[in-house]
């Protein structure tokens, strides 16, 4: 358990359509905060040094009538992302099988963890997907693939729900902005974010990310 | 550490390169969506580059006890895959029956090159497919604990619903035997046919060679023809043993037939390809394993009778394969030791 790094309080303004388009002029009205990202020690002691050449990510977060809603941006020079025709799962005849056009790329990504649970107190989960007791949401958004929540109660538990929920993203001027709708960012709730960089294979536990903050 | 454990035992002197093992395995197993470069067992001409391209020589495995992950092969690597202009050629008049684009690379690119030694050319084929490892070092890479090895029969498998295609399983097989599906997110790999041995079928690879070189057995079954070769006679080796995986497909490795001219010599005095090739994939023990063999030959060809070549001839099925049932291994081994 980790006790609150900080506290981030981000403008509640008054909400209207188009929550979901990352450039909406709207979300100009709301101050983002500066969060300092850290990055997690290599896997492996034959990995390539990962480089911390994406420092910050900016937030903000806005509670309306609409929903609760997050917008990340962050500065990222490789855009990662690819556009994949779908795959079926089943084994069909005089069927010219579509390809995998790679085997070696990897995809931008962010993600925003809530716990599960509403907390006792200003104690946190585990920063490393939560633990047995305090379980944890997270909400994933893939460059390639898209959006789904996933849950955890701890390292190497992360789990899909099958779940999806509305983000959209945009990308410009070597920069991501993602807006994603998390019904559950209620104010006062706990979140932290992490952000992947495809370029240096950034995947899994390879990643960067903020301790825990609070939505209010 | 499995209960009991699967085995393939391959004997290279008897691989005609025919592809009829590849072929089965893609039929069978990798003809969906986004697997069209993967070919869960595949042969390749030895000395050759490989398929991928190079996997012998880019990493992977374990030194002094740690996983040792390479990188991770590209699709140049495994090689293109392409379709030909049929149409263009057969109706339309075209010459160009190969695909317009420059083809560089494909999963079989140098078929019998091989190398020369002594002005003679040599090469033979190495088929493969995932090694089932006692110590596998794609489990161990796995964050997500998405790879298992099964206790009934040893068998590895990657579990598609908690596989996130991190692909450190990949970086860390020294055999480069795992496989990136795109299309779907997910590492795929030779699953040992588990769906027919669990029927007490043999694997497809093994069930359509027309070399009859495969044995399929349990290691740990005193009858099979598996255990024999590799325990009782001692004539069978692992790829690369000293990546620390422990692989549990094993080779006859290749020394026939002789070179021209050199009979009434020993395969030591005058080996039909390089030892230190033999030595490379296989380890030091290739040497005593092929004098083993040659005496097994030279024993045979004065008349007398071996039973490690009976074996290796393998005629009939139930003489390569005994696919027994896991519960039942217990009292085998018992009856064996009584």
């Amino acid at each position: 358990m980790k006790r609150l790094a900080s506290l981030l309080i981000c403008s509640a303004a008054a909400w209207s359509q188009g929550a979901l388009d990352p450039a909406a002029s709207e979300w100009k009205s709301a101050a983002p905060i500066t969060l300092a990202l850290n990055r997690t020690p290599p896997l492996y002691s034959t990995d390539a040094p990962a480089t911390m050449d994406i420092p910050s990510v900016q937030v903000q977060i806005l509670h309306s009538s609409a929903g609760n809603f997050a917008r990340l941006e962050w500065a990222d020079k490789t855009h990662d992302t690819a556009v994949l025709p779908k795959a079926e799962r089943t084994w069909q005849d005089d069927h010219l099988v579509t390809q995998s056009e790679a085997t070696n790329r990897f995809s931008d990504a962010c993600a925003l963890m809530i716990p599960a649970k509403p907390n006792a107190g200003d104690l946190n989960p585990s920063l490393q997907m939560g633990d047995a007791d305090h379980p944890v949401r997270i909400f994933v958004w893939d460059a390639t693939r898209g959006a789904a929540v996933m849950e955890a109660s701890g390292r190497e538990t992360t789990k899909r729900t099958g779940q999806s929920f509305p983000a959209q993203a945009q990308y410009a001027a070597g920069r991501w902005s993602v807006a994603l709708e998390i019904s559950d960012l209620k104010a006062g709730t706990p979140f932290a974010v992490a952000i992947w960089n495809g370029s240096q294979q950034d995947r899994d536990g390879r990643k960067y990310f903020t301790v825990w903050y609070r939505a209010q | 550490m499995a209960q009991h454990q699967i085995s393939m035992v391959l004997d290279l002197n008897k691989c005609l390169g025919c592809q009829t093992c590849t072929m089965a395995c893609k039929k069978l197993w990798t003809d969906g969506d986004g697997m069209d470069y993967m070919y869960w067992n595949n042969v390749e001409t030895r000395p050759g580059q490989g398929y991928p391209r190079n996997w012998d020589k880019i990493g992977g495995g374990f030194e002094d006890g740690k996983l040792r992950p390479s990188e991770l092969p590209t699709k140049e690597d495994y090689g293109q895959t392409f379709e030909y202009n049929y149409a263009e050629r057969l109706f339309q008049g075209g010459l160009q029956a190969m695909p317009q684009e420059e083809t560089r690379n494909t999963p079989n690119w140098d078929e019998d090159v091989g190398a020369l030694m002594l002005g003679e050319n040599y090469y033979f084929y190495l088929p493969r497919l995932c090694n089932h490892c006692t110590n596998p070092a794609c489990l161990e890479a796995c964050p997500r604990k998405a790879i298992y090895k099964r206790e009934e029969d040893g068998i590895v498998l990657v579990d598609q619903e908690r596989c996130e295609g991190y692909r450190y399983c990949m970086k860390a097989c020294p055999y480069k035997k795992i496989y990136f599906n795109e299309l779907l997110g997910k590492a795929q790999k030779c699953i040992f046919c588990y769906p027919r041995i669990e029927k007490g079928e043999v694997n497809a690879c093994a069930k359509q060679c027309p070399g009859r070189l495969r044995f399929v057995g349990f290691l740990d079954d005193p009858e099979s023809a598996v255990h024999k070769l590799v325990y009782l006679y001692k004539v069978a080796l692992g790829l690369f043993p000293e990546r620390g995986t422990e692989p549990n497909v094993f080779y006859m490795p290749p020394f026939n037939p002789p070179r021209t001219g050199s009979y009434g010599k020993s395969v030591l005095e005058d080996p039909r390809m390089p030892m230190d090739y033999l030595k490379y994939l296989f380890g030091d023990e290739v040497v005593p394993v092929i004098q083993r063999l040659e005496a097994e030959l030279h024993r045979a060809q004065n008349g007398g009778t071996s039973e490690v070549l009976q074996l290796l001839i393998g005629r009939d099925d139930h003489v390569r394969y005994k696919i027994s049932k896991p519960e039942d291994l217990v009292q085998i081994q018992g009856a064996h030791r009584g």
